[in-house]
């Protein structure tokens, strides 16, 4: 076997983590910064909170749904804990860390009885809450915003600024730490199986006796506890937050998800890959940042990165799809 | 918990099942026994599925009893049959694609360490199934790319894995090749040999007699008659099927041969046929016999411009036609009515009406617009010539019986005044009535001088209705036979070896 053979990756996910290590160092290349310790750590901080995100999501899009809520209740999320920080000058970071998700989890609790309970289509019914989640923050908001000093020093300075070997945020490593829960839980749960059945077959898995409501209402559960604990990393980054917060960024995540190899088709993808994508996206950006391309190029980047990464599928499906038919005129020769 | 050979598992009796108005079942009764294989047939639209998904907890019964081993059986959901050891094995098996094989075998009841799945003995144990069944196949494995006869083996695997006494087949041979056939057969074999009852609803009689202990006819919801497979026979269980004699199954007409519409010739793509060369004459039903993998689907869609031919010709009354191209096909007057009448056949969700006339567009228009009287007129011709049974013509296809739904898509073509109609498994899984009848429309359209292309897994019919036939077997063209020689030994003969037999 030759060199570049032994080098091929056998997974999706390895394939990915080449190419991110391919983009840090062209990044690298063009600006020395981006590959020291300051560099690496903002690139894993700014990282964190749409990681986060595309991980509670990955187990959705897996079972062929879809949350666009999550970026909303990320707005409502920070801006309560915010608020009743604000309000309440002994709040700690436990607080926080509580009341942020539980937010999340009503959002969540909401979403999931719709699409599991009533049988809604899950991309309108997350559309519908996206609005009445932002528009709820609009209202209790009242136009009011919120800074640093307004918000619990335990949370904002000592944990937020909190970097361990002097580039890796803790926010960054919490988001790894349960990267490798729900990787595992994924694959070696039965409850991980039946989202990955539930998203290739949804009659069969109904006909094979699979708990399909329970699964996929605790699914829109999880992203919702997700997208509420994004808030409070939110809070962590930008130790500010207004009515319009993380408005709009449910499809980066989406794009983030996806380019990370989750299928949108549902039924395959991982939560390693998620978080990959995230890195990649965010990566490529700090890159163009880097080479001083202007800002509004970014969406059109992310764009033409998201289109990219669905014709990469398209190819390999269709090579695999080559490959059998390649089988079948050996055999019949 | 195995049971004695002929132990009686489980008892249906009067069972009742409606869905809104229509009646499903009325007075159905089935009685399976430990170690038999049992046959339950009945036309389209009997309630042979229904049983059977009662039987699954897909759907609940309104009325009767269903006892299971002495117990009442419980009915609701999916799992509550599993649980109480019932395998269903759908016509359509529904494996996950993505997932590999042994998860396919263990979804929903993976074996585990605690909590966390024990994959390493879930692979093991798939592998010993498979071997079990004779068939060795990569646990390992994405379900995606495996063919219909490998994913039922899978299936059967997944029934063997939960200690399944009552398995039950939905059509399982339906798009099985000859040999494929045998294997399941053997299959069946061994599961009988241990004690599991097997029941199986297939339109292919001569598959019934030859395997079953026990069939058990229905009709319009209810059970005809349940007897021993001695104490029965061909003509009684069709009769009981259609609830008279059909005198005449195939009622083949001798109509005058005119000249050459198709002329293939040497038409090749490596990957599915070689060298393939016939014609097709006005007035004549040419059949391409020949095993399912053969490549006789896709001459069909070589010919009719779906897919494409790397070298050779097809020529249509004369003309030579491109390659590739669909529209040229239609505008040189071929139909395709095509093998799978819901994915390429239909539009499902859009009315009977729509169906008909979406070919026919051209003569509807009346300046630029779609005149729906005319549509409406057109359609009423059609449900009249062909008996098609809907109530409201704006009914979508999909609720239409599977006869119905086939009829609906010659009429389409028939409508289009075709001079070549190639029609692909024409009478797949439709009942033996309307099967008569769709016979009798090709007849029908042969004798008008249209030429007809029929592609047949079904031997009876191929030597019933074709005045030509031509065999293929793994791409190649091995054997033509007119109807005066052609017998179902010199067929299957050519078909499985290549040569020309007795």
């Amino acid at each position: 076997m030759n060199l570049l053979g032994r080098l091929k990756p056998k997974s999706r996910e390895g394939s990915l983590a080449i190419i991110l290590l391919v983009a840090i160092g062209g990044t690298g290349l063009i600006n020395n910064r981006f590959l020291t310790g300051d560099g690496t750590r903002d690139l894993l901080a700014s990282t964190s909170v749409v990681a986060l995100l595309a991980i509670g999501i990955a187990p959705i899009v897996i079972m062929r749904h879809i949350d666009l809520s999550i970026a909303s209740t990320v707005g409502l999320s920070a801006w309560f804990v915010a608020d009743m920080s604000a309000k309440n000058p002994d709040f700690t970071w436990v607080q926080c860390f509580i009341v942020g998700p539980i937010i999340g989890v009503l959002v969540g609790i909401l979403n999931g009885l719709l699409v599991a309970g009533l049988r809604l289509p899950s991309l309108v019914v997350t559309l519908g809450t996206l609005y009445i989640v932002r528009g709820l923050v609009y209202v209790i908001s009242n136009s009011v915003d919120y800074n640093a000093q307004e918000m619990p020093t335990s949370l904002i300075d000592d944990l937020g600024q909190k970097v361990f070997f002097g580039l890796l945020p803790l926010t960054f490593s919490l988001v790894v730490i349960i990267m490798i829960i729900m990787a595992l839980y994924m694959k070696y749960t039965q409850a991980g199986r039946d989202c990955y059945a539930i998203g290739s077959n949804p009659p069969a898995a109904e006909l094979v006796g699979l708990k399909v409501f329970r699964r996929t209402f605790l699914a829109f559960v999880f992203s919702g506890f997700m997208a509420g604990l994004a808030g409070v990393f939110y809070l962590m980054r930008f130790a500010q937050v207004d009515s319009t917060a993380f408005y709009g960024q449910e499809l980066a995540v989406v794009a983030a998800v996806v380019i990370g190899g989750v299928t949108i088709f549902g039924g395959s993808g991982t939560v390693v890959g998620a978080v990959i994508g995230a890195l990649l996206v965010q990566t490529i950006q700090g890159g163009l940042a880097a080479l001083g391309v202007d800002a509004f190029w970014k969406s059109a980047i992310n764009g033409l990165l998201l289109i990219i990464a669905i014709y990469a599928d398209r190819v390999l499906a269709v090579r695999s799809e080559k490959q059998l038919l390649g089988q079948r005129i050996k055999e019949r020769n | 918990m195995v049971a004695t050979k002929g132990e009686l598992l489980l008892q249906m009796s009067g069972v009742q099942k409606r869905f809104g108005g229509a009646v499903a079942l009325q007075g159905a009764n089935l009685s399976i026994r430990a170690g038999e294989i049992h046959a339950l047939l009945g036309e389209n639209g009997a309630g042979k599925s229904t049983m059977l998904k009662v039987l699954a907890g897909v759907h609940v019964n309104d009325g009767g009893t269903i006892k299971l081993g002495g117990k009442d059986f419980r009915t609701g959901s999916p799992q509550d049959s599993i649980e109480q050891g019932i395998a269903v094995i759908y016509q359509e098996p529904s494996l996950f694609l993505d997932l590999t094989l042994a998860e396919n075998v263990f979804i929903g009841r993976q074996p585990k360490k605690g909590r966390i799945i024990d994959w390493k003995f879930a692979q093991n144990e798939a592998k010993r199934l498979f071997k079990e069944l004779g068939v060795d196949l990569d646990p390992k494995r994405q379900a995606r790319g495996l063919s219909i006869a490998d994913q039922q083996v899978v299936e059967i695997a997944k029934a063997l894995s939960m200690n399944a006494n009552i398995i039950l087949m939905d059509e399982p041979t339906a798009a099985l090749s000859a040999t494929e056939v045998e294997r399941l057969m053997t299959v069946m074999k061994s599961l009988k040999a241990a004690n599991k009852a097997v029941i199986f609803v297939s339109h292919r009689l001569d598959e019934v007699f030859a395997i079953s202990d026990f069939i058990t006819v229905m009709r319009d919801g209810a059970t005809v008659s349940e007897n021993l497979v001695e104490k029965t026979d061909l003509q009684k269980v069709i009769k009981e099927m259609v609830g008279r004699e059909l005198t005449e199954m195939f009622p083949k007409t001798e109509n005058k041969i005119g000249s050459v519409v198709l002329e293939v010739n040497d038409l090749t793509n490596p990957a599915y046929f070689r060298n393939i060369s016939f014609n097709v004459k006005k007035g004549e039903i040419v059949a391409l016999a020949g095993l399912v993998g053969a490549g006789r689907s896709e001459v069909a869609r070589a010919i009719f411009g779906v897919d494409k031919y790397e070298t050779g010709s097809v020529k249509i009354n004369g003309k030579a036609l491109p390659a590739g191209s669909p529209v040229a096909a239609m505008k040189e007057k071929i139909a395709l009515v095509p093998e799978d009448r819901r994915q390429q056949g239909l539009f499902m969700v859009a009315g009977v009406n729509r169906n008909i006339s979406i070919e026919s567009f051209t003569n509807l228009v009346d300046k630029g617009l779609i005149n729906f009287k005319r549509e409406r007129e057109l359609t009423n011709t059609w449900k009249e010539k062909l008996s098609i049974k809907f109530s409201n013509q704006n009914d979508p296809v999909e609720r239409l019986s599977g006869g119905n739904q086939q009829k609906t898509v010659l009429a389409k073509w028939l409508a289009t005044d075709p001079d070549l109609l190639i029609v692909d498994e024409p009478t797949r899984g439709i009942d033996v009535a309307t099967k008569a009848e769709v016979h009798r429309l090709m007849n029908q359209a042969a004798s008008e001088g249209k030429a007809v292309l029929m592609i047949s897994s079904e031997l009876p019919e191929v030597l019933g209705m074709a005045d030509r036939i031509i065999v293929m077997r793994e791409g190649r063209q091995v054997a033509e036979l007119s109807r005066k020689e052609a017998t179902q030994e010199k067929v299957i003969s050519a078909a499985t070896t290549g040569k020309k037999g007795a």
